[in-house]
């Protein structure tokens, strides 16, 4: 028997229209690898599509595959991701779930102040299956902590525990600050682990666990993505050979495109001479067919940053027959003008940096402005001002809604009134 | 004032010498603070440090009385009105003179024959709760306790650094839970707890982990953890040569050693060098003492192809952002406490060395770019302090990242609570660098005589004081408090019981 362990597909990421087809070819290389392997079941652990509500083409595709799943008899168990959940309602894993084409596998209540989760038992080989979704920032570890443990732990049979959840203990360096739980908040003796979130594959083997897997994304949920797989990242998923343990674990590699990757060093030299090094060395690079990430950082001695011809440099490797072109220039600054540095895994990173960065260049008199109250503060308002119109909603309803929200969260209501 | 108040009258005496004698029957007790009510509202506290007897009746008469007392000759023999001939003298100092302008040390007498009562509660109004509490006890006069609860703003305590000197047995891990407990009730700062005893979490008994803000406030590193505890398991990738700094003893040859494998394989070096990988200008028996180094202080060991940690706690593949995070959480006002039972001395101050020097650097950062007003102020405890503040150690290893924060730290806002048996081995310009004192009960003359001669107060007369505090009692000398303050700790596990549970309420949504 075995089960193939996909995770952070992350369909509908790119609006690129080359991207958007390198993600579903990706999609599509692993559906077909599953069908063609006639494993049992696949897991998809989380963040199966970039969002809640996700681009509907991107879903047509992605759907088209899944229903070749179905038809070949493969169940596909699924839990939430932080991308896939939606605050404001169902979101695109319910509608599938509803449709049969996959299975969450996250049920269970509060009870006496205990998550007591349920079971599903895979029909065609008896596995048991059980996980807990993730949340937007981390909130699912407010399950871990009252997760019934013990009754998971009692249960015979062969157990997959699918969580989408960072560990603490395994979490690589550059992700010290996204939020994670501790190994010891999952339960014991499963037979296997099948994790997500984190996007870079890893194998981990602890006393009292089966193995702990995260396949890591198959083609790219997030720009640093692109870097680690043009720096040599496998990308792909795990097929899992078990009877009633674990007998295998393969990783089967998933690559869509070649990458080439250039880091470019701006540090004392003035954009005159960047630009003339970089063109250079970029017209050396062979990228045909490729696709081409460029990350140019540093400081510039002289001139400006915008002196730089992103736009040409972008022209000519297309010239030279790359598929598409990445240019990274988060971490470039110039002498002359103090640019916002800024780099990082993600985009809530990004703006967790940018907010610490500047929010002591406002003078303010109100602590709940000031420092990390300021930062928090600052996060829940972006959170209000992201929010979609919900279906039906007119503008201007939507406008009132937002704006009502906004005053909420900076504790105004009564000034207003 | 009314005459019940009464417990005695000054008689005599001088600047921190005074001398009164006790009413009959009011029993005056050593530690006891006392007031003399001064013109205009104003008030002076003394605070009694001797009892003796005096005795209108000579010796000799006295002897004799009690001889025919003992040998039968007169069981009913009794002094005439024997309140007025015998009593207790008192010796106090005054410690606290106050006015409508609050407390000021004291450079005046009381008056004259005036008369003296016990402390009352409002007598203390002075002692307001500063902004960044940290809780200490209810203000102990003698052996009987006040409601008023005693606190020190952590942010001046913290910075300012912390000695918690006593004996075993004398409460200390109890202050240490009771003060941590405080702090987690605001998350102000960022506590690093080295815990040796495994005592402060209470994996199995009340402890920090029952503190209604624990999920938010409390994180606890253990080589085996219960749910919801991280894995005390660090990256040797995260460990850098400073961090040996001080507690390892390297010859100056292997300094150089180290610097070249540091230089050449950066995060790698210490894989390395347990891979015994030969580099240019590091001989092949200086390899082989780092590796014996390395095994002794890390439990790291290379066999069959493989790097094997013994201790489970380093490692080459897990444990990447363990330090980072544990920063990060400090930073965030957490108290991260690390369980350090099951490992070695070496490998726990070796984690404190690195998180200490990571959070310094980090802190220095700040300052330089101007941003450390934006930092908490972080706190780190250390039991038996001498173990890296002894002047021997420091004289055999040089400096380390603790006696660098006793001693920089300040400016930094990373502050010392060092907890120690031992204060008579820790250098005087350590001890004064450390601003509080929470004296428990030391019933060794040595060690009283260094706290006494390093505390912000004048405690010279004290030295019996302190050899009597019984277990939960503690005198607390500070440059933040206006006299040595008397406190009762209350037992954790009643303390702990006064903070309302939380109420908040999880909604599972699949």
């Amino acid at each position: 028997m075995k089960f193939a362990h996909i995770a952070d597909t992350h369909i509908g990421a790119h609006r690129e229209p080359v991207l958007a087809q390198l993600e579903a070819e990706a999609f599509g290389i692993a559906i077909d690898r599953c069908i063609q392997e006639k494993v049992d079941f696949i897991i998809i652990s989380g963040d199966l599509f970039q969002s809640g509500i996700p681009d509907l083409a991107a879903v047509d595709d992605a759907v088209k595959k899944m229903h070749a799943v179905r038809e070949a008899g493969i169940p596909i168990y699924v839990i939430y991701g932080s991308h896939d959940y939606n605050p404001n309602g169902k979101s695109i894993i319910d509608i599938l779930d509803s449709t049969g084409l996959i299975k969450k596998v996250v049920k269970g209540e509060i009870v006496d102040g205990k998550l007591e989760l349920e079971f599903f038992t895979d029909s065609k080989t008896g596995a048991k299956l059980v996980g807990i979704s993730a949340r937007k920032a981390g909130l699912e570890s407010r399950y871990y902590e009252i997760l019934d443990r013990e009754a998971l732990e009692k249960e015979q049979g062969f157990k997959i525990f699918v969580f989408h959840s960072g560990l603490d203990e395994f979490k690589p360096k550059h992700l010290a600050q996204m939020e994670s739980i501790p190994v010891s908040c999952l339960p014991r003796d499963f037979q296997y682990y099948a994790g997500g979130h984190i996007h870079e594959k890893s194998e981990h083997a602890l006393p009292h666990y089966g193995p702990i897997v995260f396949p890591g994304t198959l083609f790219a949920g997030s720009p640093r993505d692109f870097e680690a797989s043009a720096k040599g990242t496998q990308r792909g998923f795990y097929i899992v050979q078990f009877n009633k343990k674990i007998e295998k674990t393969e990783f089967v590699p998933v690559k869509v495109c070649e990458c080439v990757y250039h880091e470019y060093d701006v540090s004392n030299k003035n954009s005159v001479q960047a630009q003339y090094e970089l063109q250079k060395s970029l017209k050396e690079l062979d990228v045909k067919g490729r696709f081409a990430l460029v990350k140019v950082f540093g400081e510039l001695a002289g001139g400006k940053t915008s002196d730089l011809k992103f736009a040409e440099l972008k022209k000519m490797l297309s010239e030279k027959g790359a598929i598409h072109i990445d240019i990274n220039r988060f971490g470039l600054v110039s002498k002359e003008y103090a640019n916002m540095k800024v780099a990082g895994e993600g985009i809530g990173e990004i703006e967790d940096r940018l907010f610490k960065e500047n929010i002591g260049t406002v003078k303010l008199s109100n602590a709940d402005l000031k420092g990390d109250n300021g930062i928090k503060l600052a996060h829940e308002l972006l959170k209000v001002v992201r929010q979609e119109a919900k279906t039906g909603e007119t503008k201007k309803d939507y406008n009132i809604r937002v704006a009502e929200y906004a005053v909420k969260t900076l504790k105004l209501t009564e000034t207003m009134e | 004032m009314e005459e019940l108040e009464i417990a005695g009258q000054i008689i005599g005496g001088k600047v921190a010498n005074i001398l009164l004698r006790e009413k009959s029957g009011k029993k005056i007790e050593l530690g006891d603070l006392l007031v003399v009510d001064e013109p205009d509202g104003a008030y002076l506290i003394l605070q009694v440090y001797d009892l003796e007897y005096g005795s209108q009746i000579p010796q000799t008469v006295r002897e004799l009385a009690a001889g025919l007392k003992l040998e039968g000759y007169g069981p009913s023999l009794d002094f005439l009105e024997p309140h007025l001939r015998n009593y207790v003298m008192a010796k106090v100092k005054a410690v606290a003179f106050v006015s409508k302008g609050g407390a000021k040390i004291p450079k005046v007498l009381p008056s004259f024959f005036s008369n003296v009562r016990f402390i009352e509660e409002k007598d203390l109004s002075f002692l307001t709760k500063p902004p960044n509490p940290v809780y200490l006890g209810k203000i102990r006069s003698g052996s009987k306790i006040l409601d008023f609860d005693v606190f020190l703003d952590g942010e001046e305590m913290l910075t300012h650094h912390v000695l918690v000197p006593a004996t075993t047995g004398r409460g200390k891990s109890n202050l240490v839970k009771v003060m941590l407990w405080s702090i987690a009730d605001h998350k102000k700062f960022g506590m690093l707890v080295l815990d040796p005893h495994d005592e402060y979490y209470g994996r199995s008994v009340m402890g920090l982990k029952n503190h209604p803000n624990a999920k938010d406030t409390i994180r606890y590193y253990t080589v085996n953890p219960p749910p919801g505890a991280s894995t005390l398991v660090i990256n040797l990738r995260s460990m850098k040569p400073e961090h040996f700094e001080g507690l390892v003893d390297f010859s100056s040859t292997q300094q150089q050693a180290i610097r070249l494998y540091h230089r050449q394989f950066k995060y790698d070096w210490i894989e390395n060098i347990i891979k015994g990988t030969e580099i240019e200008g590091v001989k092949s028996t200086t390899l082989t003492v780092l590796q014996r180094i390395v095994r002794v202080n890390l439990a790291v060991y290379f066999e069959e192809g493989q790097i094997v940690c013994k201790n489970r706690v380093f490692s080459d593949s897990a444990g990447e952002a363990t330090i980072s995070t544990i920063i990060d959480d400090m930073e965030d006002g957490k108290i991260v406490i690390v369980d350090t039972s099951k490992i070695s001395d070496e490998a726990e101050l070796l984690i404190g060395s690195a998180v200490a020097n990571e959070i310094f650097t980090r802190h220095q950062d700040a300052k330089a770019e101007g941003k450390l007003d934006e930092k908490r102020t972080v706190g780190i405890i250390i039991e038996e302090a001498p173990r890296v503040l002894s002047a021997e150690r420091l004289a055999k290893s040089g400096n380390n990242i603790y006696s660098k924060v006793a001693r920089e730290g300040r400016k930094f806002k990373v502050g010392l609570v060092a907890i120690t048996q031992l204060t008579s081995v820790i250098p005087r310009d350590v001890l004064t660098n450390i601003n509080t004192k929470i004296i428990l009960g030391n019933e060794m003359a040595t060690e009283r005589h260094a706290i006494i001669e390093s505390a912000a107060q004048d405690l010279s007369a004290d030295d019996r004081t302190i050899a009597s505090l019984d277990k939960g009692e503690a005198i607390v000398s500070s440059i933040f408090t206006r006299f040595a303050v008397p406190v009762q700790i209350p037992l954790f596990e009643e303390y702990a019981k006064t903070t309302k549970p939380s109420d908040k309420k999880i909604v599972f949504t699949g």
